[in-house]
């Protein structure tokens, strides 16, 4: 069975996605309805490998999983998702939710947690919820890598300069600490403050906090 | 002997008589002539005459009468020669009466009026163990038992009461040994010539008739008694008079009063009026091919009550009687009331099973329910909103209706289902295609099998016959035979958990269900317990499932077994019989 069903919007846009998980095609239709009836965009499947063949869009997503699935169960496939390094918020559904299942959910990182049948709203704000958490996650993301580049373009003095920077140590300092002269790691440190595009030193601490820089290792620890 | 010289000597009497006659005469003559020889005188001369005619005279009737008297000595002498033969007729006449009375086997009694014996037979006194003289002069109660003697005591008085007559009577005497015979007496009192009365007693050995006699009413006493006791009663029937002769317990079962015998018709009125048909069709059939038959009726009794009996006949061809068909009726309500009520208990017992099992699939079953509702909610709120649009979509509205329609149907349909098998309904067999049964189990227990990993394969054959079977009972059957697998498989972690279900035709064109798992399979030691009841590998079963099958199968005319697989797990597999033409 296919149980994709395409929203017509889908081709090009950048507007989120709403992925449905479940073998049953009335439960797969009902929730298409009613997200292509507050405008999102869907996509359904009748099963998790249907969902593995397809090549996931870069846009705001959620996947509404249900917990009970054909040969594999929805929390081991939100354990593979992870394992796979595809992080996407997950709303699980269930016939009767029991209480192990859902702390078990949850601690893997569910957004919600809903039992059939639902209200609408709820499900729809869970939708919301996790789409914008997705979107968020996405945007940090996007922020990182960016620092990323940046610290990318430091030489590795500089990057030993920002480490001891961030850690609060006065030029002269750090000068003391690494051998050099107070003028030199001015000169450094206004490098830094450049090409990493910090307005303040309150930025730069802020940006490696992100980059996990600590006072140790001139490396960011991710 | 005694007589012959009496005649001798009057003969000698006789002839002396007539000589000395003649003597007398020839006397007289000579005197006469010469005393007066010479005057002639013609007086004197006719005396001569006279003399001489009357000497001539008696000389002829001396012959005359000697004639007479050897004649009357011939006859004599004959009379006495018969009497003779007579005698000797009767003396042997009567040593062989003597004989036959002394050895005849029948015991002959001579009594007088106070009973005493004044004569017996050998054989009647060997016959009691006694010799004759042992008995002669003795009371003759002396060889009657003391229950008998009032009798025999009777008995005597009344010949006596009624000389001449013959009296006969059975009775019982005992032997010397106290050994005892059964006799028939005839008797009859008479007056001897010295004005004593005395009867006159033959009495024949019956004891063998008597006991022939005991044995059957003894025979038939049992066998009325067994009759009872079995309910069983008999009858012969002549179909040629239209007759029907019946035992006593044959018209205890039927509720008619004992009569030599019963016709057709009033036979016929106490059947159920609405087996009538089929037992004057029965019978008719019997009749006319002349066949042993057997049918089970019932009886509707004048108090309104029913009786079920079951009878059975033999063609017979008994001229003598006239006995077309001899048979048996057995008076089987106990045994239907029986059957019945087993029946409900069966019925009760697979309700309770089948509320179990079930049970056990709560939460399938809700799943199944809940799936279709979730699908309805949502669905109802997607119309909503797709109404609320400005401007509303209607196209999209209906469609979300048209599936709201859709999947409610559906909640109910797997409602319906369940209450089937929750609901206690008396049996009601339907053709049905045994696929759909199939399918419809499988949307009971499609969650079942997802919860424990396990993958169905269905190959039903799309051109099975219909089979006349209660739906519900063959959910049953399958529902019960698919847990079975689903548990048998729970322990498997090597290798895929698979279920097949598989409907075909055998070689004897009967529909074959095929259950196959590939759990732990059967223990050899198990396998002939399988379908007994209370007997179960498992902790929480109650060993009802299969015995509860298998008498569902079995009721149905097919045959439920088991067997281990060549591979892991086990195949249970059914039959039943095609939906034949005229099958009741």
């Amino acid at each position: 069975m296919t149980g994709r069903q395409a929203s017509p919007s889908l081709a090009g846009a950048e507007d989120p996605i709403v992925f449905v998980i479940d073998d049953d095609s009335s439960v797969r239709e009902a929730l298409s309805s009613l997200f292509r009836s507050v405008g999102l965009r869907v996509e359904a499947f009748g099963s998790a490998h249907e969902f593995l063949q397809l090549k996931l869009p870069n846009v705001p997503s959620c996947l509404i999983l249900d917990i009970r699935l054909p040969r594999v169960s929805g929390l081991d496939f939100q354990a593979e998702l992870a394992k796979a390094d595809i992080h996407i918020p997950v709303i699980f559904m269930t016939g009767h939710g029991d209480i192990p299942m859902t702390v078990r959910a949850m601690k893997a990182g569910a957004v919600d947690f809903l039992t059939k049948p639902f209200r609408d709203q709820d499900m729809l704000d869970a939708v919301t919820a996790a789409i914008e958490r997705d979107r968020n996650s996405r945007d940090e993301a996007k922020v990182l890598s960016n620092l990323h580049e940046l610290f990318a373009t430091l030489t590795p003095r500089e990057r030993q300069v920002m480490a001891l920077v961030t850690t609060g140590l006065m030029n002269k300092q750090i000068a003391a600490e690494i051998g050099l002269a107070e003028i030199t790691v001015k000169i450094h440190r206004g490098h830094i403050m450049r090409k990493m595009g910090a307005k303040s030193l309150p930025d730069l601490v802020r940006m490696a906090e992100l980059l996990g820089i600590g006072p140790a290792s001139g490396q960011p620890q991710t | 002997m005694i007589r012959k010289p009496t005649i001798k000597s009057w003969r000698s009497a006789e002839q002396w008589l007539l000589g000395s006659m003649a003597l007398a005469l020839g006397t007289v003559a000579g005197i006469w002539l010469l005393l007066d020889p010479v005057p002639m005188a013609v007086p004197h001369f006719a005396a001569l005459v006279l003399l001489i005619a009357s000497l001539a005279a008696s000389l002829i009737m001396i012959g005359l009468a000697g004639r007479t008297r050897r004649q009357m000595e011939a006859m004599l002498q004959g009379r006495a020669s018969a009497e003779a033969r007579a005698i000797e007729t009767l003396r042997n006449s009567e040593a062989q009466w003597k004989e036959v009375f002394e050895h005849n086997p029948v015991m002959y009694f001579m009594v007088d009026a106070t009973g005493t014996v004044l004569s017996v037979n050998t054989f009647g006194a060997a016959q009691l163990g006694y010799s004759v003289s042992e008995l002669l002069g003795k009371s003759v109660l002396k060889v009657f038992p003391a229950e008998e003697q009032l009798a025999a005591k009777s008995n005597v008085g009344v010949c006596l009461e009624n000389i001449g007559q013959t009296h006969s009577w059975e009775i019982c005497k005992v032997r010397k040994d106290g050994s005892s015979l059964w006799v028939r007496e005839n008797a009859k009192a008479v007056r001897r010539l010295d004005n004593q009365l005395i009867v006159l007693i033959a009495c024949e050995d019956i004891t063998e008739r008597k006991e022939a006699e005991n044995a059957l009413r003894q025979s038939e006493m049992y066998l009325a008694e067994a009759q009872r006791l079995s309910r069983t009663g008999s009858f012969g029937w002549r179909a040629g008079s239209d007759e029907i002769i019946w035992s006593e317990e044959t018209f205890r079962i039927f509720g008619f009063d004992k009569a030599p015998s019963i016709n057709r018709a009033t036979v016929i009125q106490r059947i159920h009026p609405d087996d009538r048909a089929r037992v004057l069709r029965t019978t008719g059939r019997a009749l006319s091919e002349w066949k042993d038959f057997e049918h089970g009726y019932r009886l509707l009794m004048p108090d309104g009550s029913v009786k079920h009996v079951h009878a059975r006949a033999h063609a017979v061809k008994d001229t003598s009687s006239g006995i077309d068909f001899v048979g048996a009726v057995s008076d089987v309500t106990a045994r239907k009331r029986a059957e019945m009520e087993l029946h409900e208990a069966q019925a009760t017992l697979a309700h309770v099973t089948r509320v179990t099992a079930l049970g056990e699939l709560a939460a399938s079953i809700a799943h199944e329910v809940n799936q279709p509702l979730a699908a309805v909610v949502t669905n109802a709120a997607a119309c909503r909103r797709w109404l609320d649009r400005d401007p509303p979509d209607l196209k999209e509205a209906r469609g979300t209706l048209e599936s709201i329609i859709k999947d409610g149907t559906r909640a109910g349909e797997v409602i319906q289902r369940v209450r089937a098998l929750v609901n206690k309904a008396p049996d009601q067999k339907a053709p049905l295609n045994i696929n759909d049964v199939i399918n419809e189990v499988i949307s009971l227990v499609q969650h079942e099998l997802l919860n424990h990993r396990i993958s169905l394969q269905l190959e039903l054959s799309p051109a099975l016959p219909l089979a006349v079977a209660d739906r519900v009972q063959l959910q049953q059957v399958i529902l019960n035979l698919v847990i079975n697998g689903i548990e048998a498989m729970q322990p498997v972690m090597d290798r895929p958990r698979e279920l097949m279900i598989r409907t075909c035709q055998d070689e004897a064109r009967q529909i074959m269900v095929t259950v196959k798992d590939c759990g732990v399979g059967l223990a050899t030691e198990n396998a002939d317990r399988l379908f007994d009841a209370f007997f179960t590998t498992k902790s929480g079963g109650m060993g009802m499932g299969l015995s509860i099958c298998r008498s569902i199968v079995d009721a149905h005319g097919g045959r439920l077994s088991a067997s281990g697989n060549a591979g892991p797990g086990a195949t249970f597999h059914f039959t039943l019989p095609l939906d034949q033409e005229g099958a009741p």
